[in-house]
């Protein structure tokens, strides 16, 4: 079937509810077509609020935290560390500034950011609070349990040699 | 983000994936208007399908443009019982595109944008269904227009 007879058995609502389709230009109209496109883009910049560039920057970090968190494998390009780094930076905030907004000690937030620490309960709480509950706590909450997963899972045999010699008996049924 | 079911109202529960190389086979010209294979390679390919069945509602090409921070949609399509007045679902386009809007804000942040070129008949109708903006020949979402998209049809 052709697009016009597409066209002689729906009305363009209902093709727009069901199609895009391909239009070719030719190398000359694409480029000039780039060229509008990119003024239009910059025109509609122009009028971008503040508000509006922050909330496109926090939902970025949302969809990027629950694709994480949602994945069957932990990608291990991300991790706790790095979602605060980003939320720090997404806010064009120093470190020492965003420290004290949250009531934490610079060196503690390093910590965290390095993974040389793992955040207690009440960081997550404080850090939805920060974000006006944009970033809910269970999202952090989240993040660090997957975090966990993917040490348990890259450490798997070092972790279980370790461990083995505290375990000094044990149950004989295996499921 | 919520598929409506037509017949009853019902809100159900869908999923958009990349799509795998078994699921050309299902894949036909008749279903899906477009020759998908040949679109393999050339941009990326996500289907929509509800919880727990297979059935291919809709199918999406999308093409990044990086150092535009633009995501294009190249090509959608809504299978063939879903279009038009007898539709079994609803909202299956409107998914895939905020679909995109999503992709491209998860990699873009406030910078995201997606655009699709328009067949002249449909120009129009684009813009009043998903407050697209014109942007010469082509059509555009980005900054609170592409939010709220998502919002819409991602809640």
């Amino acid at each position: 079937m052709s697009y016009k007879k597409l066209l002689h058995e729906h009305s363009p609502k209902e093709l727009v509810e069901s199609f895009v389709f391909p239009v070719k230009l030719s190398a000359k109209q694409q480029k000039a077509a780039d060229l509008q496109l990119a003024e239009a883009r910059e025109k509609a910049r122009e009028k971008m609020t503040a508000e509006e560039k922050l909330t496109g920057r926090l939902m970025g970090l949302k969809f990027r935290m629950e694709d994480y968190f949602r994945a069957e494998k932990p990608n291990t390009e991300y991790s706790f560390g790095y979602f605060l780094k980003l939320y720090i930076e997404l806010l064009d905030m120093k470190r020492r500034g965003f420290a004290e907004q949250i009531g934490i000690d610079e060196t503690l937030l390093s910590q965290f950011i390095n993974q040389r620490r793992t955040p207690s309960d009440y960081i997550p709480i404080r850090l939805e609070l920060h974000s006006n509950n944009s970033i809910p706590a269970e999202y952090w909450f989240r993040v660090i349990e997957k975090d966990r997963e993917g040490a348990m899972l890259l450490n798997k045999a070092a972790m279980r040699k370790k461990e083995m010699k505290y375990v000094t008996g044990g149950i004989s049924v295996h499921l | 983000m919520a598929i409506i079911e037509v017949a009853t109202g019902r809100k159900l529960t869908a999923f958009i994936s990349p799509l795998e190389d078994a699921d050309f086979k299902l894949i036909t010209k008749k279903k899906y208007f477009f020759d998908w294979k040949k679109e393999k390679g050339t941009a990326d390919l996500f289907k929509l399908t509800l919880q727990d069945e297979s059935e291919i509602l809709g199918l999406l090409a999308l093409t990044d443009f990086p150092r535009e921070f633009r995501m294009q949609i190249h090509l959608l399509c809504v299978s063939f019982d879903n279009r038009g007045k007898d539709k079994k679902y609803d909202g299956i386009a409107g998914s895939l595109i905020a679909f995109a809007a999503r992709t491209a804000t998860v990699k873009y942040f406030d910078q995201a944008c997606i655009s699709l070129k328009p067949k002249t008949e449909l120009r129009a109708h684009y813009k009043a269904k998903y407050g697209m903006m014109d942007g010469g020949p082509q059509l555009f979402l980005e900054g609170a227009r592409l939010q709220s998209i998502i919002k819409k049809y991602l809640p």
